[in-house]
């Protein structure tokens, strides 16, 4: 690891997927998170994009802010969500850019992928496609998209400047890169910072 | 980070409380963890 790696890659994305396969599975379950539409209301999200939603498509959400609340997606663009989960912001980035643009959701936890294409085929959805790969490699041509967004992901990330990295790589020159994500007002210990169980609970 | 990753142009939301009345909300109080919107453009 280096020196800006503080955690295993490897051990943190186990501990990961093992937390977001619950939440894909059992949403209803009490997580240290909020999770589903009282969620995507709590963080501002447009009613009118998530009431039309099925269940599927809200009931795993466990973003942490808005990512298009700084800047709302134009029609016909085309999109990488980074970490999708089980896809709420993909299906939200899907209705803004139309029928002209194009989203592609990648995420590393099977259960997740398979509950996002699951809702994109109940919603008959031929704009959005869902890819299974890893933030720190994305399976997406260079300089393909024209916006990146993720949410409440880059703090699961133990090596930030890959993940970075390779969001420039995917986005085109001018590219717009628009997330949501946790930050701590108060410095956290340094062994803390090492302790992996922290940093997905 | 952002910037020394060849980003430009970055803006940061308002926070969000993003925990409160979760589980998790005692943690996130002791570090003073919130939610924000992160808004940045490929150099």
């Amino acid at each position: 690891m280096t020196d800006h790696v503080l955690v295993d890659p490897d051990a943190l994305r186990e501990q990961v997927r093992i937390k977001y396969r619950e939440v894909a599975a059992e949403p209803s379950r009490t997580f240290h998170f909020h999770t589903g539409r009282p969620l995507a209301d709590r963080l501002g999200y447009d009613a009118a994009a998530v009431d039309p939603l099925p269940n599927g498509a809200v009931e795993s959400f466990a973003g942490v802010g808005n990512p298009f609340s700084m800047r709302c997606l134009g029609s016909g663009e085309r999109v990488v969500d980074v970490g999708s989960g089980a896809g709420f912001d993909s299906f939200i980035a899907a209705g803004l850019v139309g029928v002209g643009g194009r989203v592609i959701g990648v995420d590393m936890t099977i259960e997740m992928l398979e509950k996002s294409r699951q809702t994109a085929s109940v919603l008959g959805l031929s704009n959005v496609e869902f890819r299974d790969g890893l933030a720190e490699t994305l399976p997406v041509e260079d300089g393909w998209a024209d916006v990146v967004i993720s949410n409440g992901v880059m703090n699961l990330c133990a090596d930030k400047q890959a993940v970075f990295a390779e969001v420039r790589r995917v986005l085109k020159p001018g590219g717009w890169f628009q997330f949501a994500d946790i930050a701590n007002g108060r410095e956290v210990p340094p062994d803390a910072l090492r302790d992996i169980d922290l940093w997905t609970g | 980070m952002l910037e020394d990753s060849g980003f430009t142009d970055v803006l940061i939301g308002e926070p969000v409380d993003t925990f409160g009345g979760a589980t998790g909300e005692e943690k996130a109080r002791a570090f003073e963890v919130y939610g924000y919107a992160f808004l940045a453009r490929r150099a």
